[in-house]
């Protein structure tokens, strides 16, 4: 798994004008998280506490915080709720670092623990996977992606 | 949606289980199962048309194992996710972080 986690990262990252502690509170703030990503969320942001974001209206990610440090770094377990889902949600690993760059921030988003594919042994994750593509695959229309569209109508 | 209601059988995610390393023909596939070797293949078909398994004839015996391009698929499904995501937190915290510079120079004038 170790291997795969190395391999199969979903990496990304943002410089965002302004401090860390002006972004941190929309990893932890309920309110805060919702005007970039879903459109509910509960939010207790403690290790073992609940992360939960409804997405789209209908699909939920769930997880629990591991760890959070005030404007530094959050990590979080994550995963889909739903119908379908053969998978607990929280079976791959989302790590959140805020690292200031002058007057900006750098925000680092890792997304582990998400299977590499069917060589991958960890069954759970695999499921967790496959879980995901019918998911995706519910949103159906070719285009922009329906999960980023939904989302994004509920914020405008 | 194909793949959703594919997925929602169980027999189905355990089919995808036992083909996830080994290619295997529809017949070995159905051997791990209780069910007739029609109901095997109707599965299979379903599995098949969602796009999350791949068939190979061999001869007269066709084989089957899980289509690897599924997990690229996801992975830029991920990726696009938080991309776009993280798009829309630069914009929210860069407003924020605007009214915040606005307010002090208010109190304070210009720095």
């Amino acid at each position: 798994m170790a291997v795969n986690e190395e391999r199969m990262p979903v990496e990304r990252e943002v410089r965002i004008e302004a401090p860390p502690d002006v972004i941190f509170k929309f990893f932890v703030d309920p309110d805060e998280m919702v005007r970039w990503k879903g459109v509910e969320a509960t939010l207790d942001p403690r290790p073992g506490g609940l992360y939960r974001v409804n997405v789209t209206g209908t699909d939920v990610a769930r997880g629990e915080y591991v760890e959070v440090s005030p404007n530094e770094r959050v990590v979080f377990t994550w995963g889909w709720e739903g119908e379908g889902n053969p998978v607990p949600p929280g079976s791959s690993t989302v790590e959140i670092t805020l690292v200031p760059d002058g007057s900006a921030t750098i925000v680092r988003l890792r997304h582990h623990g998400l299977p590499g594919g069917p060589e991958d042994r960890h069954a759970e994750g695999w499921e967790h996977y496959l879980a995901r593509l019918a998911v995706a695959a519910g949103g159906g229309d070719a285009g922009p992606d329906p999960w980023m569209q939904s989302a994004g109508e509920q914020s405008m | 949606m194909e793949a959703a209601r594919a997925l929602a059988e169980p027999r189905r995610r355990d089919i995808l289980r036992l083909v996830r390393d080994d290619e295997l023909s529809a017949g070995a596939i159905a051997s791990h199962f209780d069910v007739s070797r029609p109901a095997i293949s109707q599965h299979l078909g379903v599995l098949k048309s969602a796009g999350l398994l791949d068939e190979r004839r061999d001869g007269t015996r066709r084989l089957y194992r899980v289509r690897p391009e599924g997990f690229a698929e996801l992975r830029e499904f991920l990726d696009d996710f938080w991309g776009e995501g993280l798009a829309r937190l630069k914009s929210a915290a860069e407003a924020d972080h605007s009214v915040r510079v606005a307010k002090r120079g208010g109190l304070r004038g210009r720095q």
